[in-house]
This record gives C-alpha cells, structure tokens and sequence, in this order.
C-alpha cells in the first residue's frame, strides 16, 4: 500500500509516523514486562542434560539424551523458554538417568579393569561378513592377491559356513577385501569385542581399497571411503542393524594400507560397525560366476584392533567428583551387621564378543570413619560445581540431611551419598538454568529497567551457548572472582571457548536447528530419480555446511558468505557431487571454487537444498520460505486457510514452475508469492539432492540421460524431461538469469543477513525470542559489526557484549 | 642266572608299546594327515599319536586308558577319546569304533562336486557323507574336485548319496 501506480507520501510523514508507532509500541513492550525477566526459567535440554552430564563427570560418551523424552521448538529452537515444558515423564526419566549415571561413574573395585587389546578380522565369527564372503560378495587376500587357502566364490558359493569357521578359514589373519555395501541384509560389524566396562577405547584399522577383477587384484580408480560406526546391540544381541552414531569415514588408499587410529567412548554392549561407504550397492551373490565373475571396485580391511578400556587413573575422575580421595574397601558383610551392602547393577554382555569380564573382585564400596563429615566436605565440592553457582550452607545441609537419614536407615555410606547426588541430578538447581541478576539499573534513555545477570549466570550463559554444557573451572574461577563482565575479559573468553573442540557442540546444535540440519534425514530420495544418493553423500553434506560454519567463525568471514563464496569445505563425494575436480580422500578441507561455480554460500549447499525439498520434487515455494525465514530473517506469512497445495507432476508433463503460475495468478495468493518465489525460483537450479540441473530428472517422458558423475555400477532409469527456468523478478523489480545473479543480489545486503544471524544467535544464545523493543539494540550491534569489517566472529562477539545478552 | 634272565624278559615285554587303534573322522584328505599329527603334538600330547593309516581312517596312539581315562570301562574308551579330539579341534575330527565290517564287501562310490573349492568345503562335503548310514569310509578332495565313499551297498547306495548332497545345495558335475 498505496497500490504502485498512485503516489506515495512524503519520506518525512511515513518517518514521523514511524517514529510515532515505534515509540507507542517499544513503551507498551517494556510497561508489560516492568520488573519481569525476559527471559523464563527454562529446564535443560535433553543435548545440554547430556553434555552437562559428559562434563561433570568427565565421561564424555555416556549416552543420556535418547532415553529423554524429546523437547519442544520455539520460535526456531529447542533451547527457549517457552518449549521447554516438564512433566511427570520428564522427571521419571532424569531419575533413572542418574541411577544409570552413578552406576558408570562409581568405581565398584579396587583397580581398574584389565586393559584387553583385541585384533579382529572383518570375517569374525557370528557376523555377517563371513557369510557375504561364502558367495563371492567379498573375498579374502593375503600379500594383495587372492588367500590361496580360500579361493573365491565362483560357479558356486563356498558349501557351509560353519565347516568354515571350524576349519579356521576366516581366523587365519587374511585380509577381508569386501564388495558390498551395507544393505537391508548386511550389516558388516566386528562382533568379536562387544563392550563390557563402558569407557574409553582406542579403536585403529588399517584399510585400503582395489580393482577386483575376475579374481586378479590391481589398483583401484582411487582412495575410496570407508565407514567406522558404532552399533549399539540389542536385547537379543543381534544388532540395531543401522548405526547409533558414526565415528567417520576413513580414506583407503589403492593398494596402500593406510592405519587409522581414534580414541573414542565405547557404552555396554556397543561394538563397532563397518560400511564400505564410497562404493556403488553390488550384489555377486545372484551373479553367475559370483566374484570370478566380478570386476569392480572393492575396499580391503586388514584388521581392526580395539584396546581398552583406558583409565589414567583409577579411581577415575568420575568417581573422585563424588567421592574425592576417600579409599576403597571390600564391604564384609561380617564387618557391617547391620548395614545394606551397595547394590550392584550386573550387566550380560550380549553377542558373540570374545573379551571377557575380568574375575568379580567381591564387593567394593567407598566407605568412611566420619560418614556426615565427609558427607559434608564432598557435597560443599559437589553441588556448586553441579548446580553451577554458589550453594548456601543452607541448602547443602538439607542434602546432608539426606545421607544421614539413609544412614539411619541402615544404608551403606556409598548408598546413602546415592542418594543425595541422585536428589541432586533431580533438583530444579541442576536441570534448570537460574539465572540470578545482580543490579537492578536503568539503561538508556528510554528508561528501560533490566536485571543485569551476575557472574555466575554469565558464565552459564557464556558456556551453554558454545559448549552447550557447564562452564569450566576457568569461567567459574572468574565468575567467582566477579571479574567476567569486562569486555576483554569476555573477548578472551569468548576466543578460548570457541577454540576448544567442544564448540563443536555449539556449530551442531545451533545449524541443526538454524539451518534444520537435524530435518537432514526426514525424506528419502526416490531410489529411481536419484539413484546415486547414499548415506555417505548424506554425511558428507553435513560435515559440509557444519565446517563452513566453523570457517566463517574461524576466519571472521563476512555475512555475504552465507549466500556466496569463492571456497567450498569439501570432500570427494561431495566434489564430484558438484562437478568439482581434483579433490581425493574423505576428509573435508577447504576448496577454492572457479569464478562462475554457484557453489560454497548455505544459500547452494547440498544439506540446504535437500532438507528443501521432498526426496523426490522440489518446489520454489518451501525453499523460497526458507530462504526468506532462515538467511533473510523475513518470514513469510502462512498460506490462507482452505488453499490448496500445488502438487508437483511426476510424469514431467508440466514444470512446478507452470503449475505455480496460475497459482500466483490468484490475487489472494499474488502478493505473498512475489517475494517467497524468487528465490525458490533461483535454487530450482538444484534438484532434491543438490545436484545442478538444467532439466528436471523424470521418470515419465524425456531424453536419456547421460551418466555424468554418477558411479558406473549405478543404474539409471531416469530420463531428462523438460529445461528448468531460473529466471526471477525481486519484489523490488530487479531481475535475475539464474542463480548466482541472484545470489550476487543478495549477498550485497550484509546488514540483513547480519541482522538475521544476529538475532537467530541472541534467541539460541538467551533463550528467548527477540522483541519488537530489541531492534535497535539489534540494530546497533549489526552497526558495530560492520564499522570491524562485517564478519561473522565479530558479530557473534557483539552479541555478547550486549545487553541483550547479559540481561536477564 | 635263569632268574636274571627272566627279569631281562620281562623287563622287555614291559617296554613293548600298548597300541590302541581307533578309527578316525575327518582325515578325508590326504593333506589332513599332517593336521592330525599337529593336533596330537601341541593340543593332545597325552596321546602319543604312532602311525596313520590313510586309507582305512585308522590311526594307532600310544597310551594308557586307566590312566588317562580313570574310572572308565572299556566300551567308553573310544567316546571319551572322541570327545578329546573334538574339542580340541573344534570337531574336524573325531574318532568312532573301528570297523567291522570286510573292506571286499564294500563298493567304492566317486562323486565329482562343482564348487569344491577348499579344504573346508571339503569338510563340509565329507561331512554330509561320512555320517549317512552304510557309509564306512568317505574322502572329499578340492583339488581332485571330488568325493569317494566306502559303502554297504546294502544300506545305501549311490543315489541316495547324491540325493543328500542336492538337497544341502551341493551341485554335482553330470557323469561321464
């Protein structure tokens, strides 16, 4: 309004008047919520319970967040205030989340359990490689050539599994040469070592890969990829079948066995999975003449050796944080007629594993000459640390009370100090962030009234936004010493968290819920219209956006990378995803692009692209709403009631492009789909996997298509139906070809992105949406950012310099 | 001097070696000798393994079976010899009564397998013979390609062999 052919008002009225609704509102704003905080009590979420948990106790594995019942989403994210709701399910759920805690974190025996070290072959007993093995879908090499002891599979399969494994065919230290991919009946795990003592376990291999050629063994076409993963197994100890969670994805080189080595937390009965990741899905098991039959590309594990569990100390860190230096004894129950023994959890180790528990040492238990002394003395450690501010005397006493009335009922002292942590890691002090302020003062002229958060708070604000967890002992040291707040004292801070691995936390969490990463694996590409796509291109898309995000942080990037870059993070899956040349091996590194590729902003990455789309269509309208919500901070508004969606045409007959012109065509619609449009527009240039495209793919009519990139042992089917128009108009008239023009146009407008970023990191970093009275101050953040050059490390520092920030 | 004499006899008899023959299962090529006498030396050397004899599946041991086998009566010797063997060897071998039966009232059966293709599918292959009833001796060979089986033409025959061998899914080359 007014319409484009009448005249508009004067530039001075529209201020004036402006400036008159704006004042008018930011008062109404600011009496509603007079002495209020802004910010709600809100509970941890279940990523924050856990890592709060991982710190505390120094178990950086321990699995807490899946038995969690999951949390809501407000206004974009998890961590506000208003989705962070609790209920007697919630509360069920963190008692036996910190039963299991304290069950890890307890030291029940005198030294730690034995180091065991176990090299396993891929074709261990009871897995599923062996079997794949018998009927040429893998083979076993020695010296690089073919086991002479075990041919491989020809016109017939190997005959009987088991007289294999007696005869000691997969035990005799061959290397496992494997041509097929993980499937719906293959699972390749190393099931010989399932966890028993949940810890830290060095886990190395030694993996490279080969051309397989009618039983001769030659150089492969490249270092393909292989998957490390870990399986948690289930109650009848035959697998999860797809991984918990995945250690990553590791080069094998051609011909040239290449060792790994990780340390990484292993839980109960987890063991470790494999995937030959960068190979095409092959199947010699139905092929006539099987592997002799067969010439392909093949993956060679060697061997894989665990080691551990790894104790540097024992008792370990955990148990110290509860129990400090007091000794550990054997409980005799003689000795103590009248007191309960602990209790101890048993744990089966499930599967075919081949380490052993070590000997049950008898009953071990901390125990204590002056039980309500030591009580006192752990828990005045203890709960500042756990609850993250200090603890009044008070209050601690009423845990002391705790242990001394499990005590008198006839508990142990390890029992009853249970007992008080357990009501500890259920208290409101630890699940909740409580936020104290300090000064109540005036800020600026418009006399706003904000509580200024203490040191303690800031810390906890300062730590849940990069480390998602607790602050460490430097941040409390300085909140205790009340000398947080100053600017420099909270640059340097700022630095060194984000320089610790653990921000790692922060980029995951705050892309998972920015840019919808979490949403990565919510459709699956239709296997006919896009047959290359495989969970190893998935990951890959991850990693991409997740190390872009660092890299932006890490070299204070400008906010126009965030639609267009001259640098891509990459790997070779994805490089060849994006016609990118020159790119070997797994690991994602940085990648200078050519001048005209449209590649390395979010705006065209691959995850963005696909979590935009519906696994087999795309459509201008949901990435164009994307676009204008997440990187632009204008959300559209929703559709009106009773409209009905445009349903793409499969078949290739029409273009989304056609079916959405006569929806636009509706006034009722025009007005909003001018501006989500254009930029869906532009990414139709992009197919629902991120691949660029001039025609859509179709399963109907069209052309057939050439292979490209695609992996030759990939099939197709799709044919090439009609061009892609990514041509589009801004609601401002100005016009684009195709998308990088469109990308140029708004990469040139940083205030908006930086304004965008800004508040998504100010509501993900307090908990809180922004209001309308924030825009200045948002305002005026943005304007110091780009007077230091733009970048987006500087803009992440303003945020928490605000007072946006560090009021409550 | 007669008295010294007779000491000296005795004294020889008593160094004669008591040999106990058994028949052994699992020596269904010849290459399993060697595996046998290893599994003797380093896992079972309670058993002084003496000699082997391929082709009837026999071997002859060196031992003592009230001292090895205390407490148990004659006819458990042979089990208990068995279960030895089997549990060191993960049961690729084993052993049973010797035969009774004349070898000239037996006919020799040869099968040629597609897919024979090491020494544990040989195994596998003898395995599925060796125990049918009527089958006193079997032999599979992957680098011959082919299983042989000592028969009581009266119990089995060769028919009945191949039948089993089908229906475990192993595939026989046509006879010439």
């Amino acid at each position: 309004m007014p319409p484009k052919s009448q005249p508009r008002p004067p530039v001075a009225d529209k201020e004036a008047v402006i400036k008159l609704l704006k004042g008018s509102l930011i008062k109404a704003e600011q009496d509603a919520r007079q002495n209020e905080p802004r910010t709600g009590l809100r509970r941890l979420t279940r990523a924050e319970y856990e890592n709060t948990i991982r710190d505390l106790f120094d178990m950086p594995g321990i699995a807490l967040q899946g038995e969690l019942p999951p949390d809501g989403s407000a206004h974009g994210f998890d961590k506000n205030s208003d989705a962070l709701d609790i209920s007697h399910v919630n509360l069920a759920k963190y008692i036996e989340a910190a039963d299991h805690v304290l069950n890890l974190a307890i030291a029940t025996r005198p030294n730690p359990p034995t180091v065991q070290t176990r090299r396993i072959s891929l074709a261990n007993s009871g897995g599923f490689v062996a079997h794949v093995i018998m009927n040429g879908d893998g083979v076993l090499l020695r010296d690089k050539k073919p086991d002479p002891d075990f041919p491989p599979a020809a016109e017939q399969n190997h005959i009987d599994e088991g007289a294999h494994e007696r005869m000691g065919s997969f035990h005799n230290g061959a290397t496992v040469g494997l041509f097929r991919h993980e499937d719906e009946s293959l699972s390749p795990y190393f099931i010989e070592h399932v966890t028993i003592y949940p810890g830290l376990y060095r886990v190395r291999t030694s993996l490279w890969s080969f051309q397989w050629d009618k039983g001769q063994v030659l150089p492969s076409r490249g270092t393909e990829a292989a998957r490390l993963s870990v399986v948690q197994l289930t109650g009848d100890g035959r697998g999860g079948q797809h991984p918990s969670y995945k250690l990553g994805y590791f080069d094998a080189p051609s011909m040239d066995a290449q060792e790994h080595q990780l340390v990484t937390w292993l839980n109960h009965n987890e063991i470790i999975g494999f995937n030959v990741a960068s190979l095409a899905p092959v199947a010699n098991y139905s092929r006539k003449g099987r592997a002799m039959a067969f010439t392909g590309p093949g993956i060679a594990c060697d061997w894989l050796e665990i080691q551990g569990p790894l104790h540097n100390v024992w008792p370990p860190v955990s148990h110290r944080v509860l129990f400090g230096d007091l000794p550990i004894s054997e409980f005799k129950a003689a000795d103590h007629p009248a007191v309960r023994p602990p209790q101890r959890k048993q744990v089966r180790q499930l599967g075919a594993g081949k380490n052993r528990p070590d000997p049950a040492p008898g009953l071990w238990t901390v125990q204590s000459d002056q039980p309500l002394v030591d009580a006192d003395r752990l828990l005045t450690i203890f709960l500042p640390r756990a609850f993250r501010g200090p603890v009044d005397a008070e209050l601690r006493q009423a845990y002391v009370a705790k242990v001394e009335e499990r005590l008198k009922a006839g508990d142990c002292f390890e029992s009853a100090m249970r007992w008080a942590y357990r009501a500890a890691l259920c208290s409101p002090d630890f699940l909740f962030h409580v936020e104290s302020g300090s000064t109540l003062r005036v800020e600026n002229h418009d006399a706003e009234r904000r509580s200024t958060l203490d040191d303690y708070a800031l810390a906890c604000r300062l730590s849940y936004f990069f480390w998602n967890s607790m602050p460490d002992k430097r941040l409390t040291e300085l909140a205790a010493a009340n000398k947080l707040h100053p600017p420099d004292v909270l640059q340097s801070e700022v630095d060194r968290l984000l320089k610790d691995p653990k921000s790692q936390r922060f980029i995951d969490d705050f892309l998972g819920q920015w840019l919808k990463l979490r949403q990565i694996a919510a459709t699956d590409p239709d296997k006919k219209l896009y047959p290359e796509f495989n969970p190893y291109l998935q990951d890959s898309m991850v990693a991409e956006t997740r190390a872009y995000f660092r890299e932006l942080i890490d070299k204070n990037l400008s906010a126009s990378h965030l639609i267009k870059s001259d640098f891509a993070m990459l790997n070779e899956k994805l490089a060849v995803h994006y016609g990118i040349p020159d790119v070997k091996g797994s690991q994602i590194r940085r990648v200078p692009l050519p001048p005209d590729c449209p590649r390395g902003g979010f705006l065209t990455q691959a995850s963005i692209l696909k979590i935009t789309a519906n696994g087999t269509t795309t459509s201008p309208v949901p990435r164009g709403a994307f676009v204008m919500d997440r990187l632009l901070g204008q959300p559209p508004d929703p559709p009106p009631p009773n409209i009905a969606a445009v349903e793409p045409d499969v078949r290739g007959a029409t273009t989304i492009r056609e079916q959405l012109a006569k929806h636009r065509d509706n006034v009722a619609c025009a007005s909003c789909h001018a501006k989500l449009d254009p930029p869906g527009f532009a990414l139709e240039a992009f197919d629902v996997i991120g691949g660029q495209r001039s025609r859509y793919r179709s399963i109907g009519d069209g052309d057939p298509a050439p292979r490209g990139a695609i992996d030759p042992f990939i099939g197709i089917s799709f044919k090439l139906g009609l061009p892609v128009d990514s041509t589009g108009v801004l609601p401002d008239g100005r016009t684009f070809q195709e998308v990088r023009e469109f990308q140029s146009l708004v990469a040139a407008d940083s205030n908006r992105l930086l304004r965008n970023l800004a508040e998504r990191l100010m509501i993900y970093s307090t908990g809180r949406d922004t209001s309308f009275s924030d825009r200045d101050q948002l305002a005026a953040l943005v304007a110091k950012t780009q007077a230091q050059g733009g970048g987006i490390r500087t803009l992440i520092l303003e945020v928490v310099q605000s007072s946006l920030f560090q009021n409550q | 001097m007669i008295l010294s004499l007779f000491c000296i006899l005795s004294f020889a008899a008593a160094d004669e070696p008591k040999l106990i023959k058994h028949q052994i299962t699992g020596l269904f090529s010849p290459d399993r000798e060697k595996d046998l006498r290893e599994v003797f030396e380093k896992q079972l050397p309670q058993f002084k393994l003496v000699s082997i004899d391929f082709k009837n599946a026999e071997a002859s041991f060196d031992y003592d079976p009230a001292k090895t086998f205390p407490g148990a009566k004659p006819e458990q010797i042979v089990e208990r010899f068995d279960n030895e063997l089997r549990n060191a060897t993960r049961h690729t071998f084993g052993a049973k009564p010797l035969r009774t039966i004349e070898k000239d009232k037996l006919k020799l059966v040869e099968i040629s397998i597609v897919g024979l293709d090491c020494k544990a599918c040989s195994l596998a292959v003898y395995e599925m013979i060796y125990r049918l009833k009527g089958v006193e001796l079997a032999t599979a060979n992957f680098k011959e390609g082919k299983a042989t089986a000592l028969i009581d033409p009266e119990k089995i025959d060769r028919v009945e062999i191949e039948m089993v061998l089908k229906q475990r899914g192993v595939q026989l080359k046509p006879q010439e």
